[in-house]
């Protein structure tokens, strides 16, 4: 596991400056050396289901937080509410966490897998 | 800039807002959504868990405030772009409240489905069930009308730097909205 460098208020921001006020703005496939996967992942960013937060509000949240079209907003929601989960993101550890924690500052079930793990 | 005011039943809603304190009050300290922070190192957890609920915090001060002296005076609440993203987020934290403590009783299917009854829940349910039914619809009102606001930001940020996709990858999503 990495050991991360603490959260704080600066380290967030940028999260949702860049994914927040620009939606449509998806995370974009890109080739990463062998050696940062080595270090640091790849994680999963995973959704879980809940009893609570509605369908609307979900694609809002993912909409705002990885800028997502609605329609892929929208069938990622569909799988959380289907399916129990979504991986609604994957990659180097650190943005992972970053990810993760937006989810949860919008009261959403968030949690990080290794992809090892799979 | 957009803004939506709602004019509330006053003997309805006032009722509601006692529980909404109660339970406000309560996420002072706790965070509502089941989190889960094994994967996240120890020395990290304590930093994460407390800036989530400083922001719960604040989302809930701004909920309750929309009821003040004025609201009692004209039963009217406005959302605006400076409010909907911190508002819609709070009424998220007090439904979970709301579902974990008072609603517990109930079934998740019977949630999602709106298949609940007021008339035929026990009495010492009928209020949370209210609250959990008046916050949802507020949310609602508020992403119906002000979806745009929440995605664009408040104003300020729209010359932000983009520092958060640097190396992604979401392979399967990517191809997937090619087609």
């Amino acid at each position: 596991m990495s050991n991360p460098a603490p959260i704080t208020a600066r380290r967030i921001e940028p999260l949702f400056a860049g994914a927040g006020t620009r939606p449509g703005l998806a995370p974009e496939e890109v080739a990463l050396p062998e050696s940062a996967f080595a270090v640091q992942g790849p994680w999963r960013v995973v959704v879980l289901n809940d009893p609570v937060n509605s369908m609307s509000y979900v694609v809002l949240v993912f909409r705002k937080v990885f800028g997502f079209a609605e329609p892929r907003a929208r069938r990622h929601m569909l799988e959380v509410h289907e399916q129990g989960r979504s991986v609604v993101w994957s990659g180097l550890r650190e943005q992972a966490e970053l990810y993760a924690f937006a989810l949860q500052q919008w009261h959403l079930t968030a949690i990080l897998e290794s992809d090892e793990a799979h | 800039m957009k803004r939506i005011e709602v004019k509330l039943s006053l003997p309805v809603v006032a009722p509601l807002l006692d529980l909404m304190k109660a339970s406000s009050d309560v996420l002072e300290a706790q965070i509502a959504a089941p989190i889960t922070l094994e994967d996240i190192d120890a020395d990290f957890r304590e930093e994460w868990r407390a800036e989530l609920l400083g922001g719960q915090q604040e989302e809930l001060h701004a909920l309750m405030g929309l009821f003040n002296s004025d609201f009692f005076i004209n039963g009217v609440v406005a959302f605006d772009e400076d409010n909907a993203e911190i508002i819609v987020r709070a009424c998220s934290a007090l439904r979970l409240r709301l579902r974990r403590h008072d609603l517990r009783v109930l079934e998740d299917e019977q949630l999602e489905s709106g298949g609940v009854d007021l008339e035929t829940l026990p009495v010492a349910l009928q209020k949370p069930f209210m609250c959990y039914v008046f916050l949802g619809t507020i949310q609602e009102l508020i992403i119906q009308h002000l979806d745009g606001a929440i995605l664009r930001g408040p104003a300020g940020d729209a010359d932000a730097g983009d520092d958060g996709d640097d190396g992604d990858v979401d392979t399967e999503d990517a191809e997937e909205d090619k087609n």
